[in-house]
C-alpha cells in the first residue's frame, strides 16, 4: 500500500481561492479524514485527489508518482460519492465490475472479483437488482463494493454516510471501519461530522477557510486543539469561552482571577476554554487543581439518557456542562450551584492570534 | 349545509361540461374525417349526410391504385434519417450546453432557429440543392428538416441531461473511462427514454412537415403531406381520398405519441424549467 501527498496544493474557482496552499502527508494504510464545517475546502482537496478537479498551483503525489496531469482513470483510486452515483441502469453485478471492464479484464475474472466483493459486504443475493430496488443502505454497499473490487492504490470517501439515517449511520461506519482493517488500504474520508471523524480516524486534518487548521490523531485533536476554530468546531456541545486579561496570578476573566498552571506574558489578552465535560462540583477537586469556580444558575437541562446537557447562566453568559445522570439531580431548573474548573483541564488562547498559548 | 355542497357540484358540473365541449371540439374534425373517408364518392361532398352505407372505396383507392403507399414509405425515410441525424447532433450538443456552463447564452441561441420563419431558409435552401442536384431528392428534404429539428432534439434533451448527476461521469471518469466513453456509456444509457421521446417528436415534426416537402420535392421523392396537399386539384378538392390520407397520416402519431406523452411533456419543460 502505498500514501499520497499534497505540496503547495491551491485551487481557485473564477477569483475565489478555496484551497489556499495545503502541505499534507497521507501515510499509507492510515485512515485519514478531512474534517471541516462546510465551504472549507475539504472536498475540493479529494477532488482535486481524484482527479475530478485541476489544481490551479501546486503537486498532487501518490506513492511515488506525480499525478498533477493525470485524468482520473490514470491515477487509480476508487471513490464513494454521498450519493452513491450508482449507474441506474446497470445490476448490483454489472455496477461492481464496470470498473473492471474498463481494465479488460477476462470474464472469468470480473465475475469471481465481484462475487467476493459482495461476499465481504453481504450483497450476494442483490446482485441482479438494478439500484432503485435498493434501500438507501444496500445502495451505499454496492457504491462501497464498486471501490473495494478495484484494489485501488487509494480510496477516497466524499461524505459517504451523510444520507443515511442515524441508526444506519452507525452501522456503517462500524461496517466500514472493519473493511479497512481487513483491506489494509490508504483511506482519505471527508466529512463534517465531528463524531464520524473522532470514530473513524487513525489521523485528523481539521480545515478551516481553504488551509489546514491542525492535523493529529483524534485525542489530540479534542484534547490539545491548537487554536480557537479547532477549539470551537470539536466537541459536542462545543467549548465555553471566557475572554480574559493575563495577569501576574493568572487570568483575569468575568468570573474572577483563574489560575492558570503554566506562566503568561502579562497583558496578552486570553481566551480561556473550558469543555461542557470538564466542570466539576468544588467537592470533587483538591484545592490546588482548582482554577477557579463560578457560580452558575441552572436555566435548561437536557437528558441524553446517561448524560444530560445543561445549559447554565454565569456573569450574564450562557455556557454547557455535560454531566452524567447521577448529578442531574442537583441541577434543578432555576437552581443556583457553584461548579469549579481544573487546571489542567484549561486551554488557553491567545486571542488575537488564535492560537494555543498551553 | 346544503347550499355549498350544491355550490360545489354545481362548479363541478361546469367544469365537465367546459372540458365536454373542449374535447368535442378537438375530436370532431377527427370524426368528421373519419367518416368523410367512409362515404360513398357521390355522397362526400354533402357533409351534412351523417347517415349512409359505409363504402371502402376511398379506402381501396388511396391505398392500393395511388402513389400514396410510395408517399408514406418517403415520409419514413425522410423522417428516420432525419431523426437519425438531428439524435446523433443533438445528444452531443445537449449534453454539452448541459455540462459546460460557458455556454449558457448559446442555449437560448438554439431556440433562436425555431424563432425564424422557414421561408428565409428555403430559397438559399434551394439554391444550393439546385446547384447540387439534389432538388426533387429525399437528401434534400432530410438536410432542410434537420434546420428545424436539430435545434429542437437539442433543447430537448438538455433538460434530461441536466437531470443525470455529474457523480455518475465523475464515477466513470474514476473507474477507468474517459469523459466521452462516460457520456456514452453511463450518461446516454441513463437518459434513453429521454431520447426516445426526443426521436418521436422530432419524427412528429419531419413527418408533419409540408412547406420544405412541397418545394423541394417532385415527383419521386413527393412526401405524404404533399400527397395529401396533391388531393387539392384544378378539378376540385377529392375529399374521400384526402380524408383517407389524412388518417394515414395522423393515427400512427397519435398512438405513438400517446405512449411516450410523460417524456414528451418532460422534455418540451424540461429544458426551461431549470432557468
Amino acid at each position: 500500500m502505498i500514501g499520497a501527498e499534497l505540496k503547495a496544493l491551491r485551487k481557485s474557482f473564477g477569483g475565489s481561492e478555496v484551497l489556499k496552499g495545503i502541505d499534507l502527508k497521507i501515510e499509507p494504510r492510515q485512515f485519514t479524514v478531512l474534517l471541516g464545517p462546510s465551504g472549507c475546502g475539504k472536498s475540493t482537496t479529494l477532488r482535486l485527489i481524484a482527479g475530478l478537479e485541476t489544481a490551479s498551483a501546486g503537486e498532487i503525489w501518490i506513492g511515488n508518482r506525480n499525478v498533477s496531469g493525470l485524468e482520473p482513470r490514470e491515477r487509480d483510486v476508487a471513490m464513494v460519492f454521498q450519493n452513491y452515483a450508482l449507474y441506474p441502469n446497470m445490476t448490483v453485478a454489472q455496477n461492481i465490475g464496470f470498473g473492471l471492464k474498463a481494465r479488460k479484464l477476462p470474464k472469468a475474472e470480473i465475475d469471481a472479483r465481484v462475487a467476493e466483493a459482495a461476499r465481504m459486504l453481504g450483497i450476494t443475493e442483490l446482485l441482479g437488482r438494478k439500484p432503485k430496488q435498493l434501500s438507501g443502505g444496500q445502495q451505499q454497499r454496492v457504491a462501497i463494493g464498486r471501490a473495494i473490487v478495484r484494489k485501488p492504490n487509494l480510496f477516497l470517501f466524499d461524505e459517504p454516510l451523510s444520507n443515511l439515517d442515524t441508526k444506519l449511520r452507525i452501522d456503517m461506519r462500524t461496517e466500514l471501519l472493519r473493511l479497512h482493517r481487513e483491506l489494509n488500504a490508504t483511506t482519505i474520508y471527508v466529512t463534517h461530522d465531528q463524531e464520524e471523524a473522532m470514530t473513524m480516524a487513525d489521523r485528523i486534518i481539521v480545515m478551516d477557510d481553504g488551509r489546514i487548521a491542525q492535523i493529529g490523531p483524534p485525542e489530540e485533536i479534542y484534547h490539545r486543539p491548537q487554536n480557537l476554530m479547532v477549539a470551537g468546531f470539536i466537541g459536542s456541545p462545543s467549548m465555553n469561552f471566557f475572554q480574559g486579561t493575563a495577569a501576574e496570578a493568572g487570568v483575569e476573566t468575568p468570573l474572577g482571577t483563574v489560575r492558570v498552571a503554566p506562566p503568561l506574558r502579562v497583558g496578552t489578552a486570553v481566551t480561556l476554554g473550558v469543555r461542557p465535560d470538564d466542570l466539576y462540583f468544588p467537592d470533587s477537586l483538591d484545592e490546588a487543581q482548582t482554577a477557579s469556580t463560578l457560580d452558575v444558575t441552572v436555566e435548561i437541562v437536557e437528558l441524553l439518557g446517561a448524560r444530560g446537557i445543561v445549559t447554565m447562566r454565569t456573569h450574564d453568559r450562557r455556557i454547557k456542562g455535560v454531566f452524567d445522570e447521577r448529578f442531574l439531580s442537583r441541577f434543578e431548573e432555576g437552581a443556583t450551584l457553584t461548579l469549579a474548573l481544573a487546571k489542567d483541564r484549561l486551554h488557553l488562547f491567545n486571542s488575537e492570534s488564535g492560537e494555543r498559548l498551553a | 349545509m346544503a347550499r355549498p355542497i350544491l355550490m360545489k357540484r354545481l362548479q363541478r358540473a361546469t367544469v365537465e361540461l367546459v372540458v365536454a365541449i373542449a374535447i368535442a371540439i378537438v375530436l370532431f374534425p377527427f370524426a368528421w374525417v373519419l367518416v368523410t373517408s367512409l362515404k360513398p364518392p357521390h355522397l362526400v361532398a354533402e357533409p351534412a349526410v351523417w347517415t349512409f352505407t359505409p363504402s371502402f372505396a376511398n379506402w381501396r383507392d388511396v391505398l392500393v391504385r395511388s402513389d400514396v403507399p410510395l408517399n408514406i414509405v418517403n415520409s419514413l425515410i425522410v423522417s428516420l434519417s432525419t431523426v437519425g441525424l438531428a439524435l446523433l447532433f443533438g445528444c452531443p450538443a445537449a449534453y454539452s450546453f448541459s455540462r459546460f456552463r460557458t455556454a449558457v447564452s448559446a442555449r437560448f441561441a438554439i431556440l433562436a432557429a425555431e424563432m425564424m420563419p422557414p421561408a428565409i431558409l428555403i430559397l438559399p435552401l434551394f439554391l444550393i440543392f439546385y446547384r447540387l442536384g439534389l432538388i426533387d431528392s429525399k437528401i434534400g428534404v432530410v438536410i432542410a428538416h434537420l434546420t428545424f429539428v436539430v435545434p429542437v432534439v437539442t433543447w430537448f434533451l438538455i433538460g434530461f441531461f441536466d437531470e443525470v448527476p455529474r457523480e455518475l461521469e465523475e464515477q466513470a471518469m474514476i473507474d477507468g473511462y474517459t469523459q466521452f466513453q462516460a457520456f456514452y456509456k453511463v450518461v446516454l444509457p441513463t437518459i434513453r427514454p429521454g431520447i426516445a421521446a426526443a426521436g418521436i417528436f422530432g419524427f412528429v415534426l419531419s413527418w408533419n412537415d409540408l412547406f420544405y416537402a412541397l418545394i423541394l420535392t417532385g415527383g419521386e421523392s413527393r412526401t405524404l403531406p404533399v400527397a395529401i396537399a396533391g388531393f387539392w386539384t384544378f378539378r376540385g378538392v377529392d375529399m374521400g381520398k384526402m380524408a383517407v390520407a389524412i388518417l394515414v397520416a395522423v393515427v400512427p402519431i397519435l398512438i405513438i405519441s400517446f405512449f411516450v406523452q410523460k417524456h414528451l411533456i418532460r422534455g418540451l419543460g424540461g429544458g426551461a424549467v431549470k432557468y
